[in-house]
């Protein structure tokens, strides 16, 4: 069925109306030669009955989260959201609605997404925040352009030890740019402020580094940026964890002039890795360079609150080729997960969710730790993730546990990762959904591969 | 003042406002639990530990009413008729809401192995391939987030092939003067200037195209970026001499596909001359615009541009199982993290499934269809640049009006749009491509009866600036909020709620 609603009559009336025998008569600028000749060749149609069917036996043909304990992570997250936000986003008012460029059809996404810009900003401890960007990668590259379209410098000083897929998403997306990238080389799994003392140049126009990183360790923020600010103009780049700002300092609180993150742990499906959620927060100074929407609070004529899209002159609609960036569709209806899911927890519940990642993350840690020949590869500190360097080879572990029903975690080494590591790693995130029993049951695993 | 007052003073006729979560904070209330820890605590560095979160908290009712209340003061194309040109506000058929949702999509890790996730990887080739049949052209990548991330996506494809091939200097890049915005914002992210190509009568001018060629030097242009049908609605009739004009240049044929829901089935912009092209699937492909996003912009490109598409590529073996390629040495590398917009996808297929090929072409038809009955019915009252029937000019899918006449009485465009929130029509697309035009886009999923309400409302807002200009110029006055200060908001912008 292709939902459209005319019948023979209302197409005869409507071509007698416009003028024309036929709706061939409506295609006839263009030219014969390209127009298809017969049917494109596609399955033909489905019924919805046929699609439950089908679908229903696609989706079948995967095992994840929903049937295997999950200790994947390496930035999406298998979180806890309550069922009321599925309930509450399948509102055709909310899916159907187009970016509110008209306020007053659209006070609803209006004010729900202002209410996410000043939520995102308390998380993260910064002024501002806009209302999405399409993942956490290219909100990583947002904020970098951002940071340099401030400062007018062209040197990014950036962590090796961020995500490798962020970091190679910067890379395409500086790759024509008169941009260098400076890689800051890791000590025990983190990068050492001293660091990024030495690599600072004149013309630095920030640091970015992610916490925790993509071993699970925690950085030390407050540290870098303080030596970046000893560079003028240079901004410090918090890559950061929405749930680990929590319990864990946020980026404002170490001293962070943009943040940028993945917001799919914030009430969103791990969805095979899309659609996310890019988070970027910031300064006050930064409002009128910042990529994509913004929501401002005003007055209509008549004196009453009200709520607007603003300060579009950034944009690409306005502003062509000088915009800030060429983002156009966002990640809206991602913002309004995020917004119900937080709304829904409060402080008391995310202040929870993350004690409990710490909490069950050491746990698993020591228990694994506690067999012989699994250690862990660095010694900071760790939230909710951690790295394993396992006694076989990692692909063996990874296959075991399938074979047992778990996704014992990602392994470190090979393409999926970027060649992160060359050895035997395992990165094993923990969400407050892995009960005592999963995690007992993981480590009784790992001992029968103990050699 | 009591609550009661506040709320009266507020709200604009019956509909109560609502206020912020952070108005309604209720001290150490939640709308949710948590099971209690099941493990032994481990303590933890106070050093590490910030000053606390600071979000509002409320119960689970309060929850559920606001959002509630929030989703009554929205236009959907649920409830509104929404003839957004340019934006394809068609129906959201609620399969793919279903689709999408089930577990075995929802719930899968994006860093899996591939023998778990058979099925996904499954939907994501048909998808791939399908496009590939609809554009007309060799290999898709389904990797783009959204429209402008695929033209981005494309844009740097095209400069890794002419780098590849010795022509590192095409670094310009020609787009019409009738662009959506993202062409020329596109163009700068991958550090490639931007000149402007006229139209004249909507269309590409042949000799202005030809003209900025030669001032530039053909050996610099990378590409031409066009969108087919044009953004004033009409279908370029020399598309093919334009894409010979451009390839003559060594340059490539750049599609902006807003617009294929007016070809769908009709033609295939491989068949033209397009090298590469990005659709919109919350476009064409019914996904859900969800207030913004999430989109996906999947970009289809030539044999010889295929190699520098985005990595990871959704492949299918010879025995039949399906894999992500991420060895493509060629490639431009990584655009976003993971695969892709996957649960956009999802809805994508099941989109295409659902209409098959023949109601595609069905969907090209009714569409223009529907714009061309719309346009031939206000054509007396709404002035309309590149329509008119009987001389044989027809538009696509969307129709351009600029109503001159009607603004020479005295009310401003931006007055009739705010009427129409009046009568329960979203305004259309304003200003664009055009000064003072409306763009009217009404899809093919609206019944007759809704088209001729529609035009029954155009014509009434018509008579109403001859008979009372006054409600007009005020309007809207049956919605939520009087006119919102736009310029106050951009003057001294709030952007985040302080107590």
């Amino acid at each position: 069925m292709d939902y459209t609603q005319l019948n023979d009559k209302h197409r005869q009336e409507m071509l007698d109306a416009i003028g024309v025998d036929s709706i061939d008569a409506l295609f006839d600028v263009i030219p014969e030669s390209i127009r298809c000749q017969g049917e494109l060749d596609l399955m033909p149609a489905q019924s919805e009955l046929e699609l439950q069917r089908n679908l229903a036996e696609m989706a079948a043909n995967n095992r994840g989260a929903h049937n295997m304990p999950c200790f994947m992570g390496c930035g999406a997250y298998d979180h806890f959201y309550p069922v009321l936000i599925d309930q509450l986003i399948s509102r055709g008012e909310f899916l159907t609605s187009y970016t509110p460029y008209q306020a007053e059809a659209s006070q609803g996404s209006l004010q729900a997404f202002f209410e996410f810009q000043t939520q995102i900003a308390r998380l993260t401890g910064l002024d501002i925040a806009n209302a999405s960007l399409y993942e956490g990668a290219t909100a990583v590259a947002e904020a970098a352009l951002l940071a340099i379209n401030t400062s007018k410098h062209s040197d990014l000083l950036v962590a090796s030890t961020m995500h490798p897929e962020y970091i190679a998403v910067l890379r395409t997306v500086l790759s024509d740019l008169p941009i260098t990238l400076t890689m800051l080389e890791a000590t025990d799994g983190h990068i050492a402020p001293r660091t990024v003392k030495t690599a600072i140049t004149d013309d630095t126009a920030a640091v970015i580094v992610q916490s925790p990183n993509v071993w699970g360790q925690i950085e030390d923020w407050s540290g870098c940026f303080e030596e970046v600010h000893g560079c003028d103009k240079a901004a410090g780049i918090a890559v950061f964890n929405p749930i680990a700002c929590g319990m864990l300092k946020t980026p404002g609180e170490c001293g962070a002039d943009i943040a940028a993150g993945e917001g799919q742990p914030l009430g969103n499906a791990l969805n095979l890795g899309g659609p996310y959620l890019g988070l970027l927060a910031a300064k006050d100074s930064y409002a009128r360079k910042m990529p994509g929407r913004l929501i401002g609070m005003t007055t209509d004529s008549e004196g009453r609150r009200a709520f607007c899209l603003t300060l579009q002159t950034r944009e690409q609609h306005i502003r062509g080729a000088k915009a800030t960036s060429n983002v156009c569709t966002n990640q809206g209806l991602m913002a309004m997960r995020a917004t119900m899911f937080m709304t829904t927890l409060g402080s008391i519940g995310m202040s929870e969710m993350a004690r409990q990642c710490w909490h069950k993350s050491h746990y698993l840690a020591d228990a694994i730790t506690s067999l012989d020949g699994w250690n862990l590869k660095y010694s900071g500190h760790f939230f909710n993730e951690f790295t394993v360097e396992c006694p076989i080879p990692v692909t063996e572990v990874v296959e075991k546990g399938k074979a047992n029903g778990i996704l014992v975690g990602v392994a470190a080494s090979g393409r999926r990762m970027r060649g992160l590591s060359t050895s035997d790693d395992l990165i094993i995130a923990v969400t407050e959904k892995r009960t005592k029993h999963e995690m007992d049951a993981l480590v009784a695993l790992f001992k029968e591969m103990s050699p | 003042m009591t609550t009661l007052e506040t709320t009266k003073i507020a709200s604009r006729g019956d509909r109560p406002t609502e206020p912020l979560i952070f108005e309604k904070h209720v001290e150490h209330a939640t709308g949710v639990d948590l099971p209690p820890l099941d493990v032994s605590e481990t303590e933890i560095d106070k050093k590490l530990c910030g000053s606390g979160v600071h979000l509002p908290s409320l119960g689970q009712h309060d929850v559920m009413a606001h959002y509630t209340h929030l989703s009554d003061r929205n236009f959907s194309v649920d409830g509104n008729f929404y003839p957004l040109g340019s934006c394809t506000m068609k129906h959201n058929p609620r399969i793919n809401e279903w689709a999408a949702a089930l577990p075995g999509f929802s719930c899968l890790h994006p860093l899996q192995d591939d023998d778990t996730i058979q099925g996904a990887l499954r939907l994501l080739y048909e998808t791939r391939t399908m496009l590939q049949e609809i554009a007309g052209l060799h290999e898709v990548s389904l990797q783009p987030a959204a429209g402008a991330h695929g033209e981005f996506t494309a844009l740097k494809v095209i400069r890794a092939y002419f780098a590849d091939h010795g022509q590192p200097e095409r670094n310009v890049v020609l787009t019409a003067d009738t662009a959506h915005g993202t062409n020329p914002a596109s163009c700068t992210m991958c550090g490639a200037s931007v000149e402007e190509v006229r139209t004249s009568e909507g269309q590409t001018d042949l000799d202005h195209l030809q003209e900025e060629i030669d001032k530039v030097g053909a050996d610099r242009i990378a590409a031409f970026m066009i969108t087919n049908p044009s953004t004033a609605g009409i279908f370029d009739a020399k598309i093919i001499e334009i894409a010979e004009i451009v390839h003559a240049a060594g340059a490539k044929l750049y599609l902006d596909g807003a617009n294929m829901n007016a070809l769908l089935g009709r033609v295939r912009p491989g068949e033209f001359g397009t090298d590469a092209m990005h659709f919109n699937t919350h476009k064409t492909f019914s996904t859900p615009h969800g207030g913004g996003g999430p989109g996906s912009g999947p970009i289809a490109v030539t044999e010889e541009l295929a190699p520098y598409l985005p990595v990871p590529q959704v492949m299918m073996s010879n025995d039949g199982s399906f894999y992500l390629d991420r060895d493509r040495p060629k490639s431009i590398g990584k655009v976003r993290s993971f695969i892709a917009q996957f649960g956009v996808l999802v809805r994508c297929w099941t989109y295409i499934s659902a209409c098959g090929p023949r109601g595609l072409r069905n969907v090209a038809d009714t569409a223009v269809l529907n714009a061309n009955y719309i346009a031939s019915q206000l054509l007396d009252l709404y002035a309309m640049p590149y329509f008119d029937p009987s001389n044989g000019k027809f538009c696509a899918h969307e129709f351009v009006t600029v109503p001159q006449v009607l603004l020479d009485k005295g009310v401003t465009l931006i007055d009739i749009a705010k009427r129409m929130i009046d009568y329960g029509v979203h305004p259309p697309t304003m200003h664009w491509p055009i000064h003072n035009c409306l763009m009217v886009e009404p899809t093919e999923t609206e019944s007759k009866a809704a088209l001729d309400s529609f035009i029954d409302v155009m014509r009434q807002i018509a008579g109403e600036i001859e008979s009372n200009i006054t409600v007009v110029k005020q309007a809207p006055s049956e919605s939520d909020i009087a006119r919102a200060d736009e310029v106050a908001a951009a003057r001294n912008p709030i952007i985040t709620f302080v107590e």
